[in-house]
């Protein structure tokens, strides 16, 4: 499968692993990346915040550059630029004038024929025709994660279909259940971690994070999954600090599931960055003999 | 903090109206089951002032009450509201369009530091049409400490930065901090199109997301 790719700004920044991980892995199922050419950021949730234009403008371009790239589908593996992506394709598809205008200033015009793709949806196809099956060399037997999807993945700011359950989606659950795992029933697998709360509000995100932790924990989970990196960041970065606030006294893994897909088929953690955590994410592989 | 509603009919209709043409979001059809408040993630958080009550605030004409008050500030923009609403109203939309609002209106922000979180994100990305996370946890941190030294809050201010550069030095460790500066080749034609500002946006409001 031929995929353009958007990185965004985190993948390039402090979740560069994640960029790794992706380029490294998808690879290795099938799935081959073509970043998009002088992409920009896509605004994530603080220009609409800040200028109803703006958030339009800045993913538009994007998306005209993928328009012009050559592939028909395009893969956004953090939840933030897929979900602005997308809402503003979706936007622009009823609103000509603004599109227009829009277009007026791009040498690449948005056509808005792109199918954008979350990192779950680009997998789905290589989990459900068998062939992610047959890549599996190292089955993770042993292990129980939490999934977690955060807010981003199935809840937009503007009406999208949605392609999981927008309550309980079974995306990570099931790749991950193929790669040998046993992946919980738990009940804050869509609740908000804080995102950008952890920096301007942080007693209220370490608050919420808290709530995440511990019924992750009361479930018997041993890490905890996720696709996207503000998620991920936040639960692994402020993890220590969740803990010591809220009396927790175990510590969770954070993976991406591009790591988890890596291990499983036979890519060395070190080399996805799996080291790279601030929980300490390589203990728990060598638990369970998945990484000597 | 309870805040006693009371119907103010000379500026409810304009109140309602603008948030509605700015936010897309059809306040009327709002029938106060209250789904949305059970849902917030921050409802403790806000002194009560959930998503049901803030449309409320609105629809009775409050307007000093709809733009200041802690859900606009302590919104986590998680959208479950929204998503659950039996009524399709988006009321994360709402909680922009209202700092959009208090922003117009020269209110200031109940959380200084999310008005500055975005307002460096936003110039920031705009800058090199990247973002860049040590230009804009600078911008965001020296607006901060403006902020506390002329509040006179020296502790404040110190412990921000300790607690910044404590994340800061972690992250460097585990190489998720860099120092190379990401931006974009079309420049020019981003600062264009960022520049155009939405001559049609405002014209047509009810497209506004």
């Amino acid at each position: 499968m031929e995929l353009a790719y958007y990185p965004g700004c985190s993948l390039r920044a402090s979740s560069e692993i994640y960029d790794l991980q992706c380029k490294r892995v998808l690879p290795a199922i099938g799935i081959n990346l073509h970043e998009l050419d002088d992409w920009n950021c896509c605004g994530a949730t603080s220009a609409s915040k800040m200028d109803d234009f703006l958030a339009i403008a800045m993913p538009a371009r994007n998306l005209g550059i993928a328009d012009a790239s050559g592939y028909a589908e395009l893969v956004i593996p953090c939840s933030a630029c897929y979900s602005r992506m997308l809402v503003v394709q979706k936007v622009l598809e009823s609103e000509k004038g603004i599109l227009n205008e829009i277009n007026g200033e791009l040498s690449k015009k948005v056509i808005g024929k792109t199918r954008i793709l979350s990192i779950l949806e680009a997998i789905g196809p290589v989990a459900s025709s068998g062939e992610l099956a047959k890549s599996v060399v190292r089955k993770l037997e042993g292990l129980k994660p939490a999934c977690y999807y955060g807010c981003m993945l199935t809840r937009f700011p503007y009406g999208v279909p949605v392609p999981d359950s927008v309550e309980n989606p079974q995306g990570m659950e099931t790749i991950l259940k193929i790669l040998g795992a046993t992946p919980l029933d738990w009940s804050y697998k869509t609740d908000c971690c804080g995102a950008s709360a952890a920096v301007n509000d942080n007693e209220t995100s370490i608050k919420l994070m808290s709530k995440i932790m511990k019924d992750a924990i009361a479930r018997e989970a041993n890490c905890f999954v996720t696709t996207c990196p503000m998620c991920q960041l936040n639960l692994d970065a402020y993890q220590e600090k969740v803990k010591a606030a809220y009396g927790i006294d175990r510590s969770m893994p954070v993976y991406f599931i591009t790591e988890l897909i890596g291990v499983a088929v036979g890519l060395s953690p070190a080399d996805l960055g799996v080291g790279r955590h601030f929980v300490d994410a390589m203990a728990l592989l060598r638990e369970l003999n998945l990484y000597e | 903090m309870t805040t006693v509603l009371e119907f103010r009919p000379d500026q409810a209709s304009s109140l309602a109206a603008e948030v509605m043409a700015r936010s897309g979001q059809n306040l009327n059809a709002c029938y106060q089951c209250r789904r949305c408040a059970s849902g917030c993630p921050v409802g403790e958080e806000t002194g009560y002032v959930t998503p049901d009550r803030l449309i409320r605030m609105i629809v009775l004409g409050k307007k000093e009450a709809a733009l200041d008050n802690p859900l606009v500030w302590k919104c986590v923009s998680c959208l479950t509201c929204g998503t659950r609403c039996p009524n399709d109203i988006m009321t994360a939309r709402i909680v922009d369009t209202l700092k959009k609002m208090a922003k117009d209106a020269h209110v200031p922000p109940l959380s200084p530091k999310v008005a500055a979180f975005h307002s460096s994100f936003v110039a920031a990305a705009k800058r090199l049409g990247r973002l860049n996370e040590l230009e804009f946890m600078g911008r965001y941190e020296w607006k901060n400490t403006l902020q506390a030294l002329t509040k006179f809050k020296f502790h404040e201010a110190f412990e921000e930065h300790k607690s910044q550069a404590g994340l800061g030095l972690a992250m460097l460790r585990k190489g998720r901090m860099h120092f190379r500066i990401q931006k974009i080749r079309g420049k020019q034609e981003f600062r264009r199109l960022i520049k155009r500002g939405g001559e049609q946006l405002a014209k047509s409001p009810a497209s506004q997301e």
